[in-house]
Formats: C-alpha cells, sequence, structure tokens
C-alpha cells in the first residue's frame, strides 16, 4: 500500500512515491571490525546515491580512561566545525558547546581499557549528508557503562562545507581503538 | 526477515519556504514510523522549534524535555504542540537542524507515545538540543502528521522523510 496523498501547501521540488512501499531503503554500505588495536578506522568513497548516512559505533580504547570518538569529512583538518554536547553522568546533566573546532566528537563513547568485555555505543546520523546547499549537521546518541561510572550522551556537530560527504576519518581522542571495536555506515535511500 | 526502514514519502522544500509539511493517508500496515527532518524556520533567532499536528489536530498532548543550549541542561515539560528542537535562522547560514521522532504502535488502540532527538547547529557556543518524550492521549490510529515552524516558515532545503518499520512475525 502506498501513500495516496502528500500536501505541502504551495512547495516546489516535492517528491512523491507511489512506488510499493515493501522496499529497503536501510542498506549496509561498509564494516570494519577490529581483529587488534588500530589508531583510525575510515571509510573512503562513500556512495553518493543515498539520503541519510547512518553511523553505529561499538569501541573501547586502549587507554586507561573514556576517550571520545572524533571524526572529521573528507580530509578537512582546518577548523571548520563546531560540537555541542548534552549529557548525563548518573550524578548531573551538563551542557557545552565550542565552534570553530578542528573535529566532531561523541563524549566518552569508548570505553577504557581497565574495563576489560566493557564497550560503548553510539549511533550517528549525518542527514542529507550529499546535498550542496546545506553545511553538513550530524546528532549522536549514545554513552557507556561500566558498573562503576558512565554517561548518557546527545551529541551534536557541524561541519561548515556545503561539499556532499565522500570520506570519514574515525580516531579516539587518545590511543588507539581496541581490539573488536565496530564502526558500520548505512545509507538510507533517497 | 524484518522490513527496516521503507520510505513512505519524502519532502524537500522549494524556493519561498513552507508554512507547514503534511503527510497523510498514511498507511496503516506497518508496525512503526519514523520521521527525519532536515529543516530550518524563518524565525529572527537562534532557536526554532518545530510543532507536530497530528491526524490534524493539536489537543491532548502531554511532553516531557531535556534541553542544553551549550552552556546549561535544564528541563521541563508542557501540554502544547511543541516536538523538537529546531533551526532559527539567526543560526550560521546553511545550517540545518537533524531531527528524528519514533512512533511505535502507531496504529494501536492504545495512547501514542513518541521520542524525540533534536539539535541545531551554530558555529558559536550557543545551539540547542532536545530529547522528548511525548504523548497524544487518543485511542486513534495516526493517520496524518503535519511538521510546522513555530512562527514564520520552514526555509527552502528543508527535507522530511517518513519511514514505515514493519516486524514480520
Amino acid at each position: 500500500m502506498s501513500i495516496t496523498r502528500l500536501t505541502t501547501n504551495g512547495l516546489t521540488g516535492t517528491k512523491y512515491d507511489t512506488v510499493s512501499a515493501d522496499n529497503y531503503y536501510m542498506e549496509p554500505i561498509a564494516t570494519t571490525l577490529l581483529a587488534s588495536s588500530q589508531a583510525t578506522i575510515s571509510f573512503t568513497n562513500i556512495p553518493q546515491n543515498y539520503k541519510h548516512l547512518q553511523v553505529r559505533a561499538f569501541g573501547k580504547s586502549t587507554t586507561t580512561s573514556d576517550q571520545d570518538l572524533r571524526w572529521q569529512y573528507n580530509g578537512d583538518t582546518s577548523a571548520s566545525y563546531s560540537i555541542h554536547y548534552l549529557l548525563g553522568n548518573g550524578s548531573g546533566a551538563f551542557a557545552a558547546g565550542a565552534a570553530n573546532n578542528t573535529l566532531i566528537r561523541a563524549n566518552s563513547t569508548l570505553v577504557r581499557s581497565t574495563y576489560t568485555s566493557v564497550y560503548g555505543a553510539v549511533v550517528i546520523d549525518i542527514l542529507d549528508y550529499a546535498n550542496p546547499y546545506k553545511n553538513k549537521t550530524s546528532r549522536h546518541l549514545g554513552g557507556s557503562e561500566n558498573n562503576t561510572s558512565g554517561q548518557i550522551i546527545l551529541d551534536s556537530g557541524c561541519w561548515y562545507n556545503t561539499a556532499p560527504i565522500t570520506s570519514i576519518l574515525f580516531y579516539p581522542s587518545s590511543g588507539n581503538f581496541d581490539t573488536y571495536s565496530r564502526i558500520s555506515l548505512y545509507g538510507l535511500k533517497a | 526477515m524484518a522490513f527496516t526502514y521503507s520510505k513512505l514519502a519524502s519532502t524537500t522544500v522549494g524556493a519561498g519556504g513552507t508554512s507547514a509539511i503534511t503527510f497523510s493517508n498514511i498507511p496503516q500496515n506497518y508496525t512503526d514510523l519514523v520521521l527525519k527532518i532536515s529543516g530550518r524556520i524563518s524565525i529572527a533567532q537562534i532557536y526554532g522549534a518545530f510543532w507536530l499536528n497530528i491526524n490534524g489536530t493539536t489537543t491532548n498532548r502531554t511532553y516531557r524535555y531535556l534541553e542544553g543550549n551549550g552552556a546549561s541542561a535544564s528541563s521541563g515539560s508542557g501540554t502544547n504542540t511543541n516536538i523538537s528542537t529546531g533551526e532559527g535562522n539567526s543560526n550560521t547560514a546553511n545550517t540545518f537542524a537533524n531531527v528524528e521522532l519514533y512512533f511505535p504502535n502507531y496504529t494501536s488502540s492504545n495512547y501514542k507515545s513518541w521520542s524525540t532527538d533534536s539539535v541545531g547547529e551554530n558555529n558559536a557556543t550557543t545551539s540547542y538540543m532536545d530529547m522528548y518524550a511525548s504523548l497524544w492521549s487518543n485511542v486513534a490510529a495516526i493517520s496524518q502528521l503535519s511538521i510546522l515552524p513555530e512562527s514564520g516558515t520552514i526555509l527552502q532545503y528543508s527535507t522530511a522523510t517518513l519511514y514505515g518499520i514493519r516486524v514480520e512475525l
């Protein structure tokens, strides 16, 4: 069954689908699962025929402190990003933001090596990643829990560049990704 | 085999903007709905909320939220039509909010609950992000969703995509 009516109050450029709704619009693009520790995980030559991207990360740090999952787009290491976060750590709720950053991050989602077999998790949504009229805003929902401490986060980031995203480089704020960390990239079709 | 993210409809706002984006006659043969919005509204401020009408109504609505503004966290509740933070037109140009609403069991004969995760962005310390837990105290199935700006219009290049998720038991 398809939607039979879509009203948009005078819009132009509206795409109305009459094809069968039984389609599979979320597809895996690539996954990296580490057999040993590694400094970075990257996705290159990202297909441009999707509407949105979703990243699902399951990560652990090789250091003795929780680390941020960080990333940059298209090899851009310049101060062309902003980041904001909202987090709770079991004791309180906090928020902060920063402009003109050199990276985007998901706070403390890589669990320290101290807690064996414990990993953090985050889902990152990048909408309209290939749209040439938009800067690229990402929303990150995740956290970590190690039976002693942890936090839940809603982060955001923006890459102030209207170029389509063709590559993403992920890395920890310190140390390496530990063994069995996994980052998966999915595309949601247009 | 589960059906993941079947796209039901999508829209892109054209030149001149729009007062609302409406998805009508939503198919009733899915389990959950997911609505993804990349949007910006014309209000001349940093914070610009999206509102939601369900089946053409704004009544019997309650919500609780957790919000960050780039400096502090707050929480509150309300009974109006707010669903999320958006992106006001005082934010950095060409920047759009990233919003997701999840409606589980949207056709059930129970009251309808949904969750919202939403972020605006701005190349400055101040920017808004929210998590909402919302309730529509109505047993009717959801057949129409309308997204509106709290004021002004939804701007060109904003997009909204509605997905259906169906579990095959």
